[in-house]
């Protein structure tokens, strides 16, 4: 009997994690940009009489298309100003994109940034509260977590003086310890920030990451790295140039992206 | 979450928000907040210096006139000049956090008004030092304030999408605001001029704010129906218009940044 409910739960389980997370379904951001732009309003004006506007459209995703089921790590890579970071955006929705569309449940991304918002001239503790605010987290939750984030960073004695003296291995790990403190979210998405500090610290960081991928969410992982993406991920795309040249497994695709 | 714990949020971020600007603005400084207190009355005794006597037959009462149109600007222009500013300055910022970019520019609005309480502590003790009666009609200013907030945020929107296009508009308003300060009868009085710039000041609807002010703290008198319609029609009009204009031009102030 208690085998056969165990039976049940994995199979719900397995159904589970063949279910959609993320679905990108043929997305295009086409940006549009003036030819050197008039920045100045006596510029437009010239222009707009001379009829002089020229534009240029620049194609940041070109048809992209993937999905990522639940409970996947996928991994983004491609080189700089690709359009890894517009497909982020896209996803997490501060960009509408120009045509196609994204199916994700909004309330359930996050974004992990560290330091958003951190003003050098305020203590850390005032940092604390400012940057959990941005990220999202309610007064109380703060004030319940606040020693732990302290004590994470190993910031104990340091956080009634201004982050303008603290050295940037401090400002870092103060971010991490923030951002890292909640619960992971359903569906996280990572920018390029899987280490950070002294080597002590890195230690510590990469494994509160590795604890935060593979604690069941899902996770998008943008990277250069093909070795952070082979060893973490489940999944990966690769985007070239604003077009996706490859979704797959993991040792497949970063392969193919070594050897381009 | 829901609607109200997602109010609750943006107002903790906002709170926090003007938090780091009012401690980032002292932050050098021994005075440190006070200045907020002083600056006011210091400008009113420089004001007072050079213009009571001119002014002695038809302003009874200088110091308490000027203070009055000072407190009200000040609000007004230091919540437009720094709202516009707001989103390209919190670029990095913009992208990165979920909530909705009106805040910043809400931020700086509010900032101004936390500056004016501030301000209303020396405006209080002169009221006290000029032996100014209280009246009921003093209870009608957080009316007055909240019309000039409304209009200052209204126009702080459009003014925040504009600057987001072209940087050009922060030198232009320097100016618009040099001219519109001196047609809102701040420290002259208004009634002594005729033809246009008297009916300019009149449709100006700062001096509106700041007429009825006066009116309500140095005479004792509520302001007219008309007025408040008036009052009332710019506060909720530009707030009604920033709005819109912000919220269609959002996606393209997200590609532009």
């Amino acid at each position: 009997m208690e085998n056969w409910e165990r039976c049940k739960q994995k199979k719900i389980e397995t159904a589970e994690s063949l279910e959609t997370a993320i679905e990108v379904e043929h997305v295009t951001m086409a940006f549009r940009r003036a030819k050197d732009e008039a920045t100045s309003i006596k510029e437009l004006l010239v222009r707009t009489v001379r009829r002089q506007h020229r534009y240029e459209t620049f194609q940041a995703l070109d048809d992209v298309s993937f999905r990522v089921g639940k409970g996947e790590v996928a991994g983004i890579i491609g080189t700089n100003g690709s359009g890894k970071s517009t497909v982020l955006k896209i996803i997490s929705g501060a960009l509408i994109p120009t045509s196609g569309r994204v199916k994700v449940d909004r309330s359930k991304v996050q974004l992990l940034t560290l330091g958003t918002g951190f003003d050098p001239e305020l203590t850390g503790r005032e940092n604390v509260y400012l940057n959990g605010a941005l990220i999202g987290y309610t007064k109380q939750y703060i004030d319940e977590k606040y020693d732990q984030i302290v004590r994470f960073a190993e910031l104990e004695g340091f956080m009634e003086e201004r982050v303008r003296n603290y050295s940037s291995g401090m400002v870092s790990r103060l971010g991490f310890a923030i951002a890292t403190v909640r619960d992971t979210p359903e569906i996280l998405i990572l920018d390029e920030v899987l280490s950070v500090g002294d080597l002590f610290f890195r230690k510590k960081s990469e494994a509160r990451i590795r604890e935060m991928i593979h604690g069941g969410s899902t996770v998008l992982l943008v990277s250069h790295s093909t070795s952070v993406i082979r060893s973490n991920c489940s999944m990966a795309v690769w985007i070239e140039k604003g077009r996706l040249r490859a979704v797959g497994d993991p040792k497949e695709v970063c392969d193919a992206y070594e050897n381009m | 979450m829901t609607q109200l714990q997602q109010k609750r949020q943006y107002a903790f971020v906002i709170r926090q928000l003007t938090a780091r600007e009012l401690k980032r603005r002292y932050t050098r400084s021994y005075l440190g907040v006070i200045w907020s207190v002083l600056n006011p009355l210091l400008s009113m005794v420089v004001l007072s210096l050079i213009f009571s006597q001119l002014f002695r037959r038809s302003i009874e009462n200088y110091p308490i006139y000027y203070l009055t149109g000072y407190i009200l600007w000040q609000t007004f222009t230091g919540a437009t000049t720094s709202a516009m500013t707001a989103l390209v300055d919190n670029k990095t910022l913009l992208i990165k956090v979920k909530f909705p970019m009106e805040l910043f520019v809400l931020t700086k609005a509010y900032t101004a008004l936390v500056n004016l309480a501030y301000s209303l502590v020396a405006y209080v003790i002169m009221l006290l030092f000029f032996r100014i009666a209280p009246a009921w009609s003093m209870l009608v200013a957080p009316v007055i304030v909240l019309g000039l907030f409304l209009f200052a945020l209204g126009l702080s929107y459009i003014l925040a999408v504009a600057y987001v296009f072209f940087g050009d508009v922060k030198h232009l308003y320097t100016v618009a605001l040099t001219l519109w300060m001196y047609c809102s009868a701040i420290f002259y009085p208004a009634d002594q001029l005729q033809g246009l710039i008297r009916i300019v000041i009149q449709l100006n609807p700062i001096y509106t704010f700041i007429h009825c002010l006066r009116q309500a703290v140095m005479q004792g008198q509520f302001p007219a129906g008309s007025q408040l319609l008036q009052m009332f029609l710019w506060g909720v009009g530009m707030y009604l218009v920033g709005h819109l204009v912000f919220r269609k031009s959002k996606n393209r102030m997200m590609q532009k940044l």
